[in-house]
């Protein structure tokens, strides 16, 4: 194999595992062996950040990872909105939690209930 | 208009002071006023946990004891590290006077009449504080930092007035 060959090979794995691999320090992660094994998984973020998430709409596929991350001073959590579905660990500062999205849902903190957002699955 | 908040009113339109006809503060002097506002807020949630049965009352209480203790420590290690103890003031000196007529008003109700106070109060009090964070402390603060971190607070006090004006609301449905 030449060598350009090897280490383009190598930086797609590295890309591979950086999208899929992530971790967290929460402890919530749902199940995505339903998501399209056609389509490889990617991982988003959500911000907490002056009492807002951002972005606070996301369009992502079944079983991509969203990653939420506490950047603010104060404790916030992500709580599904309509039917307390789900709902996060308490994230304190610096903290984050990740979730594999299988629906569509609208969230929010129930710590600052004014504070919302939404994911689309499409 | 509960007293605390006709007080801080008061105070951010008062006459002594600089051409904006604001009180003119030291940085040290907007620390002692920013930790005392907070302080303030936690004393009132204190009396909360003690009279309210209200689940949401409760919790939203446990927010302000949680979040103005999270930026009083803020406050705190930002002192230490700019060397700024914060320094007694008339503005602070009223802000606590005025509260301890505020907490004895409170102490004074139970029940629905104590859930009442307590939220209605909750709202003047964010709705004073944003105003005289945004038209006394930060025109007032010469600190960069200082500055900043009032900045970073006012988006709490804002959720927290929503979250306030959302019990509010409720409680007349």
């Amino acid at each position: 194999m030449d060598s350009k060959m090897f280490s383009g090979g190598l930086m797609v794995v590295l890309a591979l595992f950086l999208t899929t691999g992530c971790t967290s320090t929460g402890d919530t992660k749902d199940d995505p062996s339903a998501g399209n094994p056609a389509i490889q998984p990617k991982s988003y973020t959500v911000e907490i950040a002056m009492m807002k998430f951002t972005p606070s709409t996301l369009s992502v596929h079944k079983g991509d990872t969203i990653i939420f991350v506490n950047n603010d001073m104060v404790t916030h959590d992500v709580t599904e909105q309509k039917e307390k579905a789900w709902r996060s660990s308490t994230l304190a500062a610096g903290n984050t939690w990740s979730m594999v999205a299988m629906t569509s849902s609208d969230y929010y903190c129930s710590i600052h209930p004014v504070m919302t957002g939404k994911f689309i699955v499409e | 208009m509960p007293l605390l908040a006709f007080a801080v009113v008061s105070l951010v339109a008062g006459t002594a002071g600089n051409a904006q006809g604001n009180p003119k503060l030291s940085d040290a002097e907007v620390a002692s006023v920013a930790v005392v506002a907070n302080q303030i807020d936690i004393s009132y949630a204190e009396i909360a946990k003690k009279r309210s049965q209200d689940a949401d009352v409760l919790k939203f209480a446990q927010t302000m004891i949680d979040d103005h203790s999270a930026v009083i420590s803020q406050a705190a290690s930002l002192a230490k590290k700019l060397g700024v103890v914060p320094k007694d003031n008339d503005v602070s000196r009223q802000l606590l006077a005025d509260a301890e007529k505020t907490k004895k008003e409170l102490e004074s109700k139970s029940g629905e009449a104590f859930n009442t106070a307590y939220v209605d109060n909750e709202v003047a009090y964010h709705k004073a504080v944003i105003g005289a964070v945004e038209g006394l402390l930060i025109p007032e603060t010469e600190n960069a930092e200082l500055k900043s971190l009032l900045q970073k607070v006012l988006p709490a006090l804002k959720a927290h007035l929503g979250h306030a004006e959302m019990l509010q609301k409720n409680r007349k449905k």
